[in-house]
């Protein structure tokens, strides 16, 4: 035999005792261990021990839902980290930001790493959803999982916004004074929801304890709820999305039929798209080694682009926060930049019925739009309309969401970035 | 036949996997590596280099390479100044080139109890030296250049009399004598057109002041205040004092610190403790004791201090209680005590004073003379102002005012200014309403300063 030295020793230990009771498979060299390293192994169980084909192929998903994955893996792990150090005080959050930049080891990469993640963590739901919009991929039957894509779109940008408050700067101050006041412009509930968030008509101490509180337990224990249940019906709705095959033919068992006084197993129940029962089996590949080695590729490209960022750029830290002293203009997180843009026009229009709007739309789609064709491939031609709908709203977003980001200075006129921006003074 | 082989992922694996490594690396040892500790071992380099014996050497060699740092919590302060300036305190590195060198004088203000950037300024939490001096962005407090570290005194202690910090009491003259206060509020008291200036000291740097006394309209636009043309050593010296008005407020241990003994404490605690009840000056006050014209030049400073702390001790038989000064009030009274001879002191005393003298005091602390003009001669310019565009001036007063209505006056401002040419800006300096600001007595006093202004020789029934 002659494997390389890792492979032999990792054969040696998983032949051993020990190394049995705790991985039950060793490294699998038939079809019958590949398979049973992908059930008999904790992590691994939550997937298939086949996959099709269309699931592997990289231009098709682009791997986006796992690299959102993946950077919310990095986010808890620094996340803890970060917080033996913090403390969510308004007299001392600053400092400690001051600390973790010069005496904690690592402090500064870590917060950078936590940060640049969590930028990138919104990008990516963001791109996610619009891989899975262009493919038509939330149709029948996974209408209901895009309706959980959008929740973890609005738990993603619950979490970086109240993430955003905590370094207690002159930059977390105002985006969150300027964010919750969007909040404000709904009209009966605003106030009270404002309210509700600052736990005060300002943001102050009660506005950092309850963004703290919101940021570290309850907004990551409902992501990690909603995250599985998100995986849970991927595997259940069939793996991802593709496009029907001709001779696939669904095998719908009618449940109503069945007498209701006994009991069935799990086979009898399955739905008819499981890849177990996928007609064509030669479409199958089996998941060890092709779709873990995969995964475990693209977690070390997601941490070598983190680390890299982080490492060559530092997260912005301003000034201590000042209650008295507005920066002009007063920006909210580039997320929300576009909402704010539109704020500037009719606060009503772009702080409730436009975001309103959206968000209801988002949620209802794949109910409204139930014709099932052009599912599992890049802008089919039969979607034409949705495809253009979509990408006209997405369009107006990107273009909102730029010029509030790099066109709008001082009173939020308007600015052209690659002019030197005027001095701004405090007038008397 | 399906491929099983995972030999095609070792080239992804190796290649991803050494990316990951080395930017482990190199993140380590960009974390690890930080200058304070090239000078921290240059340090201990020296150290080694001076043992005269092997025990010096051990003890030399076994300097640890760590963050030094001061906690000052009632300062809200760490400073790990010492994380580099290791040597500040030993005199044997004075003349050594920075950063390891000895800093004089700092026996009254040691540094465990007020570390660095409470004088010095910067960023104390710091430890790269960019960041640590404090010239970076989003950081309010720059190091202060040495020209100002007067400024720093100004913080805590008085301004006036501190013999360490001539060019702050200068400031502070500077201040009081060109009417600053008529526009600025300054520790509560002053007038509401110009911002308040409690803690301009923080917020601005030297450059931007002087530019802003020279041309305020240059550094920030649209603002009514008139150009200062000071000589410039006032100006520095009022750059200086804009730099001590940090708004600074530290307790416990350091209020203690606050006063140096000096004149003006000293005439504060002779007005409000009643000595004029007994002693009498410029033949004002009681007869019970000695008239204290002269003490200054029968009594030593020491007698008088022992006088102050037991008064019985040094002239038997004497009836004056023992008030309980402390050491430093005690100094205060002995230093003013010194200076009554000198006739200007005397006249501070308002108790002594005429009314139109205290008026003249009242015009001074109010910054009245900042529109109206040194002795309300006027000349402030108003731009399109009826009065020949200036802030008129109020030697006539008494010709147009009965003195309650120039009181009324005073009282109630005048917030519309006619204006000579109604397209053009209204003028932009008015009189403010003075009533809750200036105190009732103090209006009576100016009142009558500014009705004795009247020149003599002016024949009254025209």
């Amino acid at each position: 035999m002659n494997a390389p030295l890792p492979k032999r020793l990792w054969h040696w230990f998983t032949r051993t005792g020990v190394g049995r009771s705790i991985f039950r498979v060793g490294l699998p060299d038939s079809n019958l261990e590949r398979s049973q390293a992908m059930v008999s192994s904790f992590l691994l169980h939550v997937q298939p021990a086949k996959v099709h084909r269309h699931a592997l192929r990289a231009s098709y998903s682009l791997g986006l839902g796992l690299i959102t994955l993946y950077l919310f893996v990095i986010l808890c792990v620094t996340g803890v980290l970060l917080m033996f150090y913090y403390v969510p005080s308004t007299d001392k959050a600053y400092d400690i930001m001051k600390d973790l930049q010069f005496v904690v080891s690592a402090g500064l990469v870590l917060r950078n790493m936590h940060r640049w993640a969590a930028h990138l963590m919104v990008l990516f739901v963001m791109l996610h959803m619009c891989r899975v919009f262009y493919t038509g991929a939330y149709k029948s039957p996974r209408e209901f999982n895009w309706v959980l894509g959008v929740g973890l779109f609005l738990v993603t940008l619950g979490l970086s916004f109240t993430g955003y408050l905590l370094p207690w700067d002159q930059l977390a101050y105002w985006a969150i004074t300027v964010g919750t006041s969007i909040a404000g412009y709904a009209p009966v509930v605003g106030e009270k929801l404002k309210y509700l968030m600052l736990g005060g008509h300002v943001v102050g101490q009660d506005a950092l304890t309850r963004f703290y509180a919101l940021h570290v337990i309850v907004l990551p224990a409902l992501a990690v709820l909603m995250i599985s249940v998100h995986l849970f019906r991927v595997r259940k709705d069939g793996g991802l999305s593709r496009p029907d095959e001709p001779g696939e033919v669904v095998q719908q068992i009618d449940l109503g039929q069945l007498p209701t006084n006994k009991s069935y197993g799990l086979m009898e129940l399955a739905r008819g798209t499981t890849p177990q029962v996928g007609m064509n089996p030669e479409d199958e590949i089996f998941s060890w080694p092709h779709l873990v080695f995969r995964e475990l590729l693209l977690f070390l490209l997601v941490t070598a682009v983190v680390l890299f960022l982080a490492i060559f750029w530092n997260a912005p830290l301003e000034e201590i926060a000042n209650a008295v002293h507005p920066p002009n203009p007063a920006k909210a997180p580039w997320y929300f930049l576009g909402l704010q843009e539109l704020v500037s026009y009719s606060a009503f229009w772009g702080g409730v019925v436009v975001p309103g709007l959206l968000v209801t739309a988002l949620a209802l789609l794949p109910y409204t739009d139930r014709k099932r064709h052009g599912v599992g491939r890049w802008f089919a031609r039969e979607r034409v309309v949705a495809n253009t709908i979509f990408s006209v709203c997405l369009a107006i977003a990107v273009v909102l969401t730029v010029i509030g980001s790099f066109f709008r200075g001082p009173n939020w006129s308007w600015v052209e970035p690659w002019k030197n921006p005027p001095a701004v003074t405090e007038g008397h | 036949m399906q491929d099983f082989s995972i030999r095609k992922f070792y080239g992804w694996f190796t290649a991803l996997g050494l990316l990951v490594g080395v930017l482990v690396i190199v993140g380590y040892y960009r974390d690890e590596y930080r200058a304070w500790k090239d000078y921290q071992r240059r340090y201990i380099q020296e150290e080694i280099h001076r043992a005269a014996t092997p025990q010096q050497r051990l003890l030399a060699e076994r300097i640890p390479v760590e963050i030094r740092q001061t906690v000052l919590p009632d300062l809200h302060r760490v400073d790990r100044c010492t994380t580099c300036h290791l040597t500040v305190e030993d005199p044997s590195y004075g003349g050594y080139p920075q950063p390891l060198s000895y800093h004089p004088l700092h026996e009254q203000h040691p540094f465990e109890r007020f570390g660095c950037t409470i004088c010095h300024r910067g960023q104390g939490r710091a430890t790269t030296t960019v960041e640590a001096h404090g010239n970076v962005a989003y950081w309010d407090e720059p190091m202060l250049p040495m020209q100002y570290i007067q400024a720093s005194c100004g913080q805590c202690h008085e301004p006036a009399d501190n013999p360490a910090a001539p060019e702050l009491a200068q400031g502070e003259q500077v201040f009081e004598n060109s009417g600053c206060r008529g526009c600025h509020k300054l520790g509560g008291s002053g007038g509401i057109i110009g911002p308040e200036l409690d803690k301009v000291g923080a917020r601005r740097s030297p450059d931007w002041l002087k530019k802003h006394f020279i041309d305020p309209a240059s550094a920030t636009p649209g603002s009514v205040m008139p150009p200062q043309k000071f000589p410039d050593t006032n100006l520095e010296a009022i750059v200086l004092f804009m730099l001590s008005q940090t708004g600074e407020s530290a307790s416990g241990y350091y209020s203690s610190m606050k006063n140096l003994p000096n004149t003006r404490l000293g005439q504060h605690l002779f007005q409000s403790r009643g000595c004029i009840g007994c002693h009498s000056v410029n033949g004002n006050g009681g007869k019970v004791g000695p008239a204290l014209d002269d003490v200054g030049l029968r009594r030593a400073p020491e007698w008088m201090m022992q006088h102050f702390r037991d008064p019985q001790s040094v002239t038997p038989g004497s009836v004056m209680p023992r008030f309980g000064f402390t050491e430093t009030e005690a100094r205060a009274l002995t230093d003013f005590l010194i200076h009554m001879r000198e006739q200007a002191v005397a006249l501070m005393l308002p108790s002594l004073m005429s009314p139109a003298e205290r008026g003249r005091e009242v015009f001074r602390k109010y910054g009245c003379a900042g529109c109206h003009g040194p002795g309300a001669k006027g000349g402030v310019p108003n731009p399109n102002s009826k009065t020949a565009e200036q802030v008129p001036g109020l030697l006539h007063v008494a010709d147009g005012y009965t003195v309650p209505q120039l009181k009324a006056r005073i009282n109630t401002g005048q917030h519309e200014i006619p204006a000579l040419d109604p397209k053009r800006p209204p003028p932009p300096l008015y009189m403010p309403g003075w009533a809750g600001t200036i105190k009732d007595a103090e209006v009576d006093d100016l009142a009558a300063y500014l009705i004795s202004l009247k020149p003599k020789d002016e024949n009254p029934g025209f």
